[in-house]
């Protein structure tokens, strides 16, 4: 009797655990976590690559990072990065941003050997207590920002509106919002001269992630009416998709 | 050289002199504001809220003046953690910081000119979020109206998105979209249920109680969020505005439109459905109100007779079986050895491949439907979680459905060829009134009426054990419960499961009515499948624990005798049993039957205990 009512039981576990879902593991060996970085650095004298724009690095970024935007990366690591055997750690601004993905892959295909993607990016090295440093931090301004379903009015009511697309000339050119113009992030320091002070810019990003601080910059170089595009272009993406 | 610069090389000079002169004790009297000049370190700063603390309080990283004065030593960054270490804490972990890399002093405009803000709180959040976060939605709604005009309840921007605590949901790019569902779900809840601040303001404090009865909310809580309406995808996010507003979402003339983002190609009609009733108000929802009591006086009439019919059987049988060991007596047979021995089919293979079916739906169909109804206790989340989610635990529900329907559709036509099994024919016509009250019909008739009188009769000693025919009453009972039952539970099951396609035939009220007599049912069938028909058939002392009869499908002709005494000489009679008499079932058919029916044993004594208990504690 006993016997049976474990056997039952046994039975019954069974289904149930068979049911129990399991949680695939990370195997990727690319991605480091914030402490094995830190590791990194002390052991091995890893270095940090900051893979977003020039202005974003300047303004925040781990201490003693490169400023490598993933466009330069082909040249700029001629001269920054000889030593294929260089450990380095790439990172960007979020862990939904693709950039410090891109510029492992093009490390790899240069030869680099010990490479590595803090996961998480920027956020999760902030997130377990690590420091970061300003070298030309841009003071944050109040930005008035749109979204998509008002871009028309704003077209309308902005006399002379400066549409200025800061992504990469590859996303500009698969598709862009008529009339803007395209500085890429990484080069915007350099091309100030080409922005109207005088006219209204609306700063368009991939994501809404970026065009914050460029509007800051923008209204810290003079430049009087600056909008943001609330969630860039992959929002707007997702609204003409609901319809 | 201007005079301005003759003035600054004297006085830095100065400085110099004095500093060169002094001996490290001297005090030297030097202020911040005698080189830092301007109206706002001089005036303004003292009469800030960090006036008090003096330059030295944030700025104590300068060590050497005469370096810092010929500017070699510059301050570095403040760290306002330093007294305000608990914002400091949870400010580290928000989205201003992860993402934008907000220091304090941007949001904090002019720190060293920082006042105690005179005007109402939630007021300076709001203009002060606004800045950057422009939103005349929210400016329009009725919060942000209500808190323009002072109303201190009112939701400003931290209420619902936190203060420092700013959560890393950017919802532009619905990265995060079910923890920021699950967030901001559970933060217009905590205001709306909160009975002294709706009371307060007009508002119902129930409205979440009840939105946490229906499908939306049973989901929601387990944690399904992405595919069922939370708060926000009804009444909108910041352009809330009341339902009698012309622009507002759950305005009745917006409401279709409203349904339509969710639930596709629906009748206007579907959108009459109650998102947040209260079953129980009789004036407002007649109906539901009738379906819900209408429900309950059905599980109490049944279980009040059920079980005190199972109570009273346990009880004269036990004392029977107890009086019969005391004595020592066996029960005797009338049969020889040979006879006792030989198998007597009861149940044909088909009938025992549907029961065992039956069964697998049945199960299925409680494991992961209980766990929405009793969503808010524990073990539901924890099946809930076992099953991957309420998503996967709403496709097994309609895959044991389907199962259930297959079997019924099935008893429909094995009912329709019992009565007609050679067709309609003329001839056959004849007979089918026989056949569906005569003896091998699940069809109650006079005889139950007069067995059930006989067996009370017994329960009380006053009278000997009834004989039966091959159907007990409780049998029949049984079958045609669950066959009535499934117009029931099947009717509205299948509404719900296609409420779109269903409002083409009947309006949104209807899906209320349907979740409300699902539910119910289900706990009827439930409970009756786990009490009374678990105690009928295996957990009477005679079988105890287990009767695996409807699996090997047969027994000793001994039991049949017994048991079904009537079915016994009327096979006799008929010279009939010769051809029921079958092989002992083999070792392999006893041990599956033994694992398969202890374990449905074991999950329905476990549902029932753990539904009890929700019932009363949970």
């Amino acid at each position: 009797m006993v016997l049976r009512l474990l056997t039952a039981l046994i039975v019954v576990l069974t289904v149930f655990l068979s049911c129990t879902a399991t949680l695939p593991q990370k195997t990727d060996e690319s991605y480091i976590e914030p402490a094995q970085a830190a590791v990194l650095i002390k052991e091995k004298g890893a270095v940090f690559v900051d893979t977003m724009g020039y202005l974003e690095c300047m303004d925040h970024r781990i201490p003693g990072s490169l400023c490598i935007a993933l466009e330069e990366f082909e040249i700029k690591s001629q001269t920054s990065l000889k030593d294929k055997e260089q450990h380095i750690i790439f990172y960007c601004e979020s862990d939904e941003c693709l950039r410090a993905g891109q510029t492992y892959k093009k490390a790899k295909t240069l030869g680099y050997k010990n490479i590595y993607i803090l996961n998480g990016g920027l956020p999760a090295w902030k997130r377990a207590g690590y420091e970061i440093e300003s070298q030309q931090r841009i003071k944050r301004a109040p930005v008035v920002s749109i979204k998509p379903h008002m871009l028309k009015n704003l077209i309308k009511e902005k006399k002379g509106l400066f549409i200025l697309d800061i992504r990469s000339e590859d996303l500009y050119k698969a598709g862009h919002i008529d009339g803007a113009v395209n500085i890429p992030l990484y080069t915007l320091h350099n091309r100030l001269k080409e922005i109207p002070k005088n006219n209204p810019v609306l700063v368009i990003d991939e994501n809404g992630k970026r065009s914050f601080l460029v509007c800051c910059w923008l209204i810290n170089n003079g430049v009087k009416d600056v909008i943001r595009f609330y969630g860039g272009m992959k929002y707007k993406e997702i609204q003409e998709r609901k319809g | 050289m201007t005079e301005k610069n003759w003035f600054e090389i004297l006085f830095l000079s100065t400085i110099f002199f004095m500093l060169a002169c002094g001996d490290g004790q001297a005090e030297i009297k030097i202020n911040c504001v005698d080189c830092h000049t301007s109206a706002k370190f001089k005036t303004a700063y003292k009469q800030s809220v960090h006036g008090n603390i003096g330059c030295k309080g944030c700025h104590e990283d300068i060590k050497s003046l005469d370096r810092h004065v010929i500017k070699k030593e510059k301050p570095s960054l403040i760290s306002c953690g330093k007294c305000h270490g608990e914002i400091d804490k949870v400010y580290k972990n928000s989205f201003h910081y992860l993402y934008e890399d907000f220091r304090c002093y941007d949001c904090h405009y002019e720190i060293h000119e920082l006042k105690p803000e005179k005007e109402h709180f939630k007021i300076a959040v709001a203009k002060n979020c606004t800045k950057c976060h422009t939103n005349e939605e929210y400016a329009l709604s009725g919060h942000g109206a209500a808190v323009m005009k002072g109303n201190k309840d009112s939701a400003t921007c931290s209420d619902c998105h936190g203060l420092h605590d700013t959560k890393a949901y950017h919802t532009s790019t619905e990265l995060y979209s079910l923890e920021a569902r699950e967030f901001y779900n559970r933060t217009c809840k905590s205001c709306h249920s909160n009975k002294e601040m709706m009371n307060r303001n007009g508002l119902s404090p129930d409205t979440v109680r009840y939105y946490e009865e229906t499908y939306h909310g049973k989901v929601q809580d387990l944690g399904y969020p992405t595919s069922v309406a939370g708060c926000a995808d009804c009444h909108t996010t910041h352009n809330i505005l009341a339902k009698e507003h012309p622009d507002s979402a759950v305005n009745p003339k917006n409401l279709t439109k409203n349904c339509e983002k969710c639930h596709h190609r629906i009748h206007p009609r579907f959108a009459e459905y109650k998102a947040h009733p209260d079953f129980k108000d009789r004036k407002r929802y007649p109906l539901l109100y009738i379906s819900f009591v209408s429900m309950v006086v059905l599980l109490l009439v049944t279980f009040a007779f059920y079980w005190t019919h199972t109570l009273l059987w346990w009880r004269k049988v036990y004392w029977e079986k107890h009086r019969l060991e005391q004595l020592g007596i066996k029960l005797e047979s009338p049969f020889t050895h040979e006879e006792n021995i030989q198998e007597i089919r009861r149940f044909s293979l088909k009938d025992r491949i549907m029961h065992v079916l039956l069964i697998i739906s049945f199960f299925g169909l409680v494991i992961t439907g209980f766990p929405i109804k009793y969503h808010s206790v524990p073990w539901a989340k924890v099946l809930i979680n076992v099953m991957g989610g309420a998503h996967n635990a709403g496709i097994y529900h309609r895959f044991a459905a389907i199962i259930l329907i297959g079997l019924f559709l099935v008893a429909m036509y094995r009912c329709i060829r019992f009565l007609f099994p050679k067709g309609f024919g003329k001839k056959d016509r004849k007979g089918w009134l026989d056949r569906l009250f005569g003896p091998d019909s699940l069809m109650p008739n006079k005889q139950d009426w007069q067995q059930f009188k006989a067996m009370v009769r017994w329960f009380f000693n006053k009278g000997e054990y009834p004989k039966f025919d091959r159907w007990t009453y409780w049998e029949k009972f049984d079958f045609l419960a669950v066959f009535w039952g499934m117009f029931i539970i099947g009717g509205s099951g299948i509404t719900l499961w296609a409420p779109e396609l269903a409002s083409y035939v009947y309006p949104g009220w209807v899906f209320n009515i349907a979740s409300i007599l699902h539910s119910e049912e289900a706990l009827l069938a439930a409970l009756f499948i786990f009490t009374v028909h678990f105690f009928n058939t295996h957990l009477i002392p005679t079988k105890f624990p287990m009767d695996p009869i409807i699996f090997t499908g047969s027994y000793k002709l001994e039991e049949l005798w017994r048991s079904r005494t009537l079915e016994y000489e009327r096979l006799k009679e008929e010279n009939r049993l010769e051809e029921l008499k079958i092989k002992h079932p083999g070792l392999v058919l006893k041990i599956v039957s033994s694992m398969f029916g202890y374990t449905s044993l074991l999950i329905g004594i476990i549902f029932t205990l753990i539904i009890l208990w929700t019932f009363f504690f949970g």
